[in-house]
């Protein structure tokens, strides 16, 4: 599922590259994010059969081209996601409930202001308004400042270095060594 | 004031009102606000499906009596626990829904459901996987 305002035009050329044999979606509004506070990506949730959350939001990249940012060897990722994929229930990598619950990201206040603000920004830009949406889009990374997809979304659109200051290579300089993904913790 | 067309974002859709904006509120008879949050006005007060909510004698967001009745759909929202953005200048209010609603939908563990358009734009609705497992997998081209 591609989080992307400008939809097909955006995700369209990833996807035709790819050619999954999977459903493919694209969530121009941020729907899916808004429900589960999704703040970056590449990230997942595992569903299990009955529509339970079994392992809620992590990062969650397919391979090690990006082992700066993810500090983990991602192949033990993937042999868990095999691991689930075969066991079920009963692989190691299911969650007890309560751990589910502690990992969680549940929303605050400001981060569902955040994400009405994200969409009237989204919808001033798509209707001729980018410099008003501009406004919009930094208040609703002020109220969520987590979000990276709030940030990088917003910067895409438009020139980020004029109309934000900044860009994605300045604000990771800017973290200091401190992580860009939440670590991947993958035993419960 | 003045009488101003209105587009509501709301979390599923978006409708066109008209009202009176006033700075941030937005002013409406029952009929335009049965449009904008499927809000309907009943003896028992501000209806939603099966859940009413008793108008507050002092309630700031309402005005007017009879055919002069109008509610602020931005006060209204606030008072439900609804965050509102909105850009008058645009005549676009974004509200979103109630923030106790999605975190407590989101600790029951039940995966909250979606249906979104793919690159053809067929619709897939996540809780017609059942029985499956789903790798819901967020990714983007930014």
């Amino acid at each position: 599922m591609a989080l992307d305002s400008a939809g097909a035009a955006a995700a369209g050329e990833f996807i035709r590259a790819a050619g999954p044999t999977h459903p493919s979606l694209i969530d121009t509004r941020y729907d899916v994010a808004r429900a589960y506070n999704i703040v970056n990506v590449p990230t997942a949730v595992w569903i299990d059969e009955e529509g339970r959350i079994v392992r809620p939001n992590e990062m969650a990249f397919a391979d090690n081209r990006w082992i700066e940012y993810t500090k983990f060897d991602m192949t033990r990722y993937l042999e868990a996601v095999r691991d689930w994929a075969e066991r079920g229930a009963h692989s190691a990598y299911v969650l007890d409930a309560k751990e589910r619950r502690r990992r969680l990201s549940l929303p605050t206040a400001e981060h569902a202001l955040a994400a009405a603000t994200f969409r009237l920004a989204e919808h001033l830009h798509d209707t001729g308004h980018p410099e008003t949406a501009v406004a919009f889009f930094k208040r609703a990374q002020a109220l969520q400042p987590e979000s990276w997809c709030f940030k990088r979304q917003a910067w895409a659109l438009t020139d980020a270095e004029k109309f934000y200051g900044t860009t994605f290579q300045k604000e990771v300089a800017a973290l200091g060594g401190r992580p860009y993904y939440t670590p991947l913790d993958l035993r419960g | 004031m003045a009488a101003a067309t209105a587009t509501i974002l709301l979390p599923a859709c978006e409708v066109t009102v008209t009202g009176e904006a006033d700075a941030d509120a937005l002013w409406l008879t029952p009929a335009e606000l049965a449009k904008a949050g499927r809000w309907e006005l009943k003896p028992d007060g501000l209806c939603r499906g099966p859940l009413c909510v008793p108008v507050p004698p002092a309630a700031s967001w309402v005005r007017g009596r009879g055919a002069d009745l109008r509610v602020d759909l931005t006060g209204l929202s606030r008072y439900m626990g609804q965050p509102v953005a909105a850009s008058p200048e645009r005549g676009v209010w974004s509200i979103g829904e109630a923030v106790g609603d999605v975190a407590d939908r989101l600790h029951s563990l039940d995966a909250p459901d979606f249906t979104l358009p793919d690159f053809d734009g067929r619709t897939h609705t996540l809780s017609s996987f059942r029985g499956r497992k789903v790798f819901l997998l967020a990714w983007a081209s930014w």
